[in-house]
């Protein structure tokens, strides 16, 4: 049974070939988001961020080197459902993998939008979906977070600050989502732009495109229609359907998208056949 | 009662009942819960109506919307018992999608994007004018009227003594309003000694001025179709980056060229269509033999060029490809191949810009790339070098009789406009010692050049005055410290990025009340001339910053501080003047090659907008975004090498070494990189504070502080790119 059955299917589309790894959807996220800094950022397996910048390399030796970027939200896994254009259901059976784990219903699945919910006030920190998760995606808050000499004043009441504790990861800035319903309640349109995320706007290369992948009007649609040929998702082979999709020209990229085998030939999955 | 199995059931039946009923229970689990957890404060942001407000960011010339929050009620808590917090506050700086440059796009740069928590950290602002208590150490707050008089008495008194060439002062940018007012302070306060941060735009401006005769000029990004970057961080902090980077999306979707050379795999060299790895500090020189192939074959412009045989004549004996092989590590025909793409491609342009370190780069390299784009033939055309319209700017008003007074007192002793030749001549004390020091908006202890000379000299003069915003390097050197206001809660200006085609113009005005205390730059300076009075208030006759913008605005003020920005309409195209290939400078600027002086290893520096090196210090966030290896061994230095040239010096992937320089030693790890070019020790830049508080002091080395500067041949303006290095294993 297709998972996605409501009238939303929020996803995001990510031009490697346009990113210059600048980092600015990192940082437009964490004030989006109220995200804190520790004293010491330097330890990354405690450093939390929503949206984190990955650098790879093709591995080749000077001068044929050459590196790239995957900026890495949460991936919105969306269990079984065979990924864009293909309606099947996944015969494997598989499922959103810090959802199906979480034993406090902090994390769900929304079927309306399609976005994986964090609930912070739920979660009572056993951290299963820390490990479930295959993206790194989500992040345990180990410590306080301290917001020194009026920090906290810069804060966004859009988004409650959490405590230590708990699990934190990107919800698609799911309160602009909010905001734009409210929009539409009161009378107004309910457009593309209406629903963007930090990261989007950042860009300043406009690498990163988010919208409704259930709208063939959205741009989001359209760049896979288009490009079907340059998607693609990170470790596809998991069957964890992410909405979260890729570009680029340059197959060594795509080739670190998943754990592939020295000599094996890059799995296409049927992104928008 | 006999004590059975009934009596013992209901007996424990109603214990556990009355137990459950008593409010023991409870309050054991609510003291257990809260003993056992003992949850610290979470902050509670204040709701309330919501403003966006449009304003400029000077340090990486973005135009941006700031979103502001009226707040309905003030939380008293921990961090502010008295509930006295200001109502508005800022939750968000983002891009503002209608400045043209950024093709509407609206994207920031990391140091936009957090910009508040430099504005907001109030552990590392200064927060009201202090003065330094010499006996104990500590700073005693004072009242801007004491400050004021203290610094002007001061002032005053060196003029009475004829010595005024003794004050020496440090800007961030002479073209900004607040550097005009600096210079004409000075200027009017008769001392020569002023210098600004060394920039690429001073060296473009050079270059153009003199083989153009036009110093504005930019590179046609926007409309060029093959790019050629040469040894530019084009993506890396090139100019505005928001606007370079709204260009090179313009160049992906409509299947432009970019060609990067470099010697190092980076961001714009994997970016590129092509990267040509060349060796560091060659550049100039490969465009001079692109400039030999473009002549021998015949793929040079045609149209009168001053100055081309001799031109000619200096190319062919000293730059063939063949002779620039050694030099540039690249083949003859690989030269060849790529001068004859550039003369073939349409709308091709040639970029030169700030080297890696965001120093201001040689004359010589410059020139070679405007030789090779007049030879090209795009000057004044659509993708190639355009001459910028003029700023809708008045310049300060200065009294004729006044401010010539003050200069020709200005012109009577030698000074020095360099920072790298000012420090190195104030310890010598030669001629003389400076006997006070004004840093206006800018952290000279910390930036280059040579960061660890100049903190030098400050320890050394008797008076230091800082206006700054932040107890930076610099500010923790000094005697008086002024509070200036961030560009959030203060007035200022930014002209032009570097090698743009269009002029523009960015705006900042107060929008919060953060330090309550600080003014801005400009404004402290205002008040220091008025107090000093005579020619020093009559080359400055403004109230104040806002009202000196007004006046060099004129009409045109209330719109752009309400937009945040002006920008030039169209890219003005067309070029009339003559072209001077000035084969004689060219030749002495490049002449001079750094020699290694049998030391191991190159220094160089790897640019990046996840640390920036601008005005503006990092930010705790972007702490949060640099690489995994960046700062992987907690707070040391991470150095990038080639792991061929690893082997050869028995060094392991995160080995600990020591690097030695002329200017220093310091301990560092190595990372192994494959896009490290052999031979070469790569350093990132915008780290290793001292100053700036727990969440970015010693985080890494200060690239500044341990790089070698030298003067360029021909403009004198310091170069610090490449610092030759011993590595020892430790």
């Amino acid at each position: 049974m297709p998972v996605a059955t409501g009238e939303h299917l929020y996803g995001m589309v990510i031009d490697v070939d346009k990113c210059t790894g600048c980092g600015a959807c990192s940082v437009a996220c964490m004030s989006e988001n109220n995200i804190g800094t520790l004293p010491d950022e330097t330890d990354k397996i405690r450093s939390i961020t929503w949206l984190r910048v990955y650098q790879i390399d093709n591995g080749r030796p000077y001068p044929d080197t050459e590196v790239a970027f995957f900026p890495r939200p949460c991936m919105h896994c969306g269990g079984s459902w065979g990924g864009f254009f293909q309606q099947d259901a996944d015969p494997e059976g598989h499922h959103t993998p810090c959802v199906s784990v979480c034993p406090a219903t902090a994390t769900d699945y929304d079927d309306e939008t399609g976005i994986v919910s964090q609930i912070p006030t739920r979660c009572i920190g056993c951290r299963y979906c820390v490990a479930a998760c295959p993206y790194h995606a989500r992040y345990f808050n180990w410590y306080d977070v301290p917001w020194p000499g009026g920090l906290e004043q810069s804060l966004s009441p859009y988004v409650a600050p959490r405590m230590r504790g708990v699990v934190e990861k990107c919800t698609f800035c799911y309160h602009r989502y909010q905001q734009a319903r409210d929009k539409e309640f009161a009378g107004g349109e309910f457009g593309e732009m209406d629903y963007q995320t930090a990261c989007t706007e950042a860009c300043p290369s406009g690498a990163i495109t988010f919208g409704d992948l259930n709208n063939p009007e959205h741009q989001v649609s359209k760049l896979l229609r288009q490009r079907h040929k340059h998607a693609f998702r990170l470790l596809e082979r998991l069957g964890t359907n992410p909405k979260v999709y890729y570009m680029t020209k340059r197959e060594w990229v795509r080739k670190r998208a998943d754990n592939y085998l020295p000599g094996e030939k890059i799995h296409r999955f049927a992104v928008g056949s | 009662m006999d004590w059975d199995r009934r009596a013992f059931v209901k007996f424990a039946v109603g214990g556990v009942t009355g137990l459950h009923l008593s409010p023991l229970v409870w309050k054991l689990m609510d003291d257990v819960s809260i003993w056992t957890q003992n949850w610290s404060w979470v902050p509670n942001p204040a709701d309330g109506a919501l403003a966006k407000a449009n304003s400029f960011n000077p340090a990486t010339g973005t135009a941006v919307k700031v979103r502001l929050i009226n707040s309905r009620i003030i939380p008293k808590d921990a961090y502010n018992p008295d509930g006295k917090a200001p109502r508005t506050r800022a939750i968000r700086v983002e891009g503002n999608p209608e400045y043209p440059l950024g093709l509407g796009i609206g994207g920031v740069v990391p140091q936009d994007a957090s910009a508040l928590q430099n504005a907001y950290l109030g552990d590392v602002r200064v927060k009201a004018p202090m003065v330094l208590d010499k006996t104990t150490g500590v700073y005693k707050e004072i009242s801007w009227g004491a400050a004021i008089d203290m610094v002007a008495g001061k002032l005053a008194q060196l003029k009475k003594a004829d010595q005024a060439q003794r004050v020496v002062a440090f800007g961030d940018n002479p073209d900004n309003t607040t550097g005009q007012i600096l210079k004409a302070f000075m200027a009017a306060y008769g001392s020569p000694n002023l210098a600004f941060a060394p920039r690429a735009e001073d060296t473009l401006a050079l270059a153009a001025g003199l083989m153009l005769s036009q110093p504005e000029i930019g590179f046609d990004l926007l409309g060029a179709k093959y790019i050629l970057s040469l040894g530019t961080p084009l993506l890396e902090g090139f100019g505005a980056p928001v606007a370079v980077r709204a260009a090179f999306t313009k160049w992906r979707q409509g299947g432009a060229k970019l060609v990067q050379v470099e010697d190092r795999a980076s961001v714009t060299a994997s970016q590129a269509a092509k990267w040509v790895a060349c060796a560091p500090g060659s550049q100039g020189v490969l465009a001079l033999a692109m400039c030999q192939v473009l002549l021998a074959k015949g793929l040079a412009a045609e149209g009168s060029l001053n100055g081309l045989d001799d031109f000619k004549a200096l190319v062919d004996s000293k730059f063939t490809p063949k002779a620039a092989a050694h030099a540039t590590g690249l083949k003859p025909v690989a030269i060849e191949a790529l001068a004859v793409e550039f003369g073939q491609a349409k709308q091709a342009v040639a970029v030169c810009g700030p080297g890696p370190g965001n120093e201001p780069g040689r004359l010589g390299d410059f020139m070679a790339v405007l030789a090779l784009n007049a030879l090209k033939g795009n000057l004044g055309k659509p993708g190639g070098v355009v001459v910028r319209g003029a700023l809708p700017l008045k310049p300060l008003a200065a009294p004729a009789g006044a401010s010539a007074a003050g200069l020709k007192g200005a012109a009577r002793y030698a000074g020095h406009s360099n920072p790298l030749t000012m420090a190195a001549a104030a310890l010598a004390g030669d001629p003389y010692k400076p006997k006070m020091a004004i840093i206006a908006g800018a952290n000279p202890a910390y930036r280059g050049p040579q960061a660890g000379t100049f903190a030098k000299m400050l320890r050394q003069v008797p008076f230091v005055v800082a206006i700054s915003s932040y107890l930076d390097e610099s500010a923790t050197l000094a005697d008086l410290l002024l509070p200036a206001g961030t560009f959030l809660e203060s007035w200022g200006d930014a002209v032009t990025p570097y090698g743009q085609a269009q002029a523009s113009y960015g705006l900042h005005k107060p929008l919060l009340k953060i330090q309550p205390k600080s003014k801005a730059v400009g404004d402290a300076l205002l008040m220091l001339a008025a107090k000093l009075g005579g020619e020093v208030a009559a080359a400055l006759p403004y109230k104040s910053m806002a009202e000196a913008l007004k006046a060099r605005l004129g009409d045109g003020f209330k719109k752009v501080a309400e937009k945040g920005w002006w920008v030039q309409e169209k890219v003005s195209y067309g070029f009339n003047g003559s072209v001077d290939l000035q084969a004689a400078t060219i030749a002495k600027s490049l002449g001079h090659q750094a020699a290694s002086h049998g030391h191991s290893l190159t220094l160089a520096a790897v640019p990046s907008l996840r640390t920036c090196n601008n005005s503006e210090p990092i930010t705790p966030h972007m702490i949060k975004i640099l690489t995994d290896d960046t700062l992987r061994f907690k707070d040391q230095t991470v150095v990038e090498i080639n792991p061929e040239t690893a082997k050869h010096l028995h060094l392991h992937d995160g080995d600990l070494v020591t690097v030695d320089s002329t200017e220093g030693g310091f301990q560092a790890r190595v990372k192994f990189f494959a896009g490290a070019r052999p031979g070469m020790l790569y350093m990132p830049v915008g780290l290793g504070h001292t100053a700036f508080g727990f969440y970015r002091r010693g985080r890494g080395g200060n690239y500044n502080a341990v790089a070698k500067a030298e003067a360029d041949a021909v403009t004198g303006l310091p170069v610090w790119g490449l610092t030759p290095v011993h590595v020892r294993k430790v």
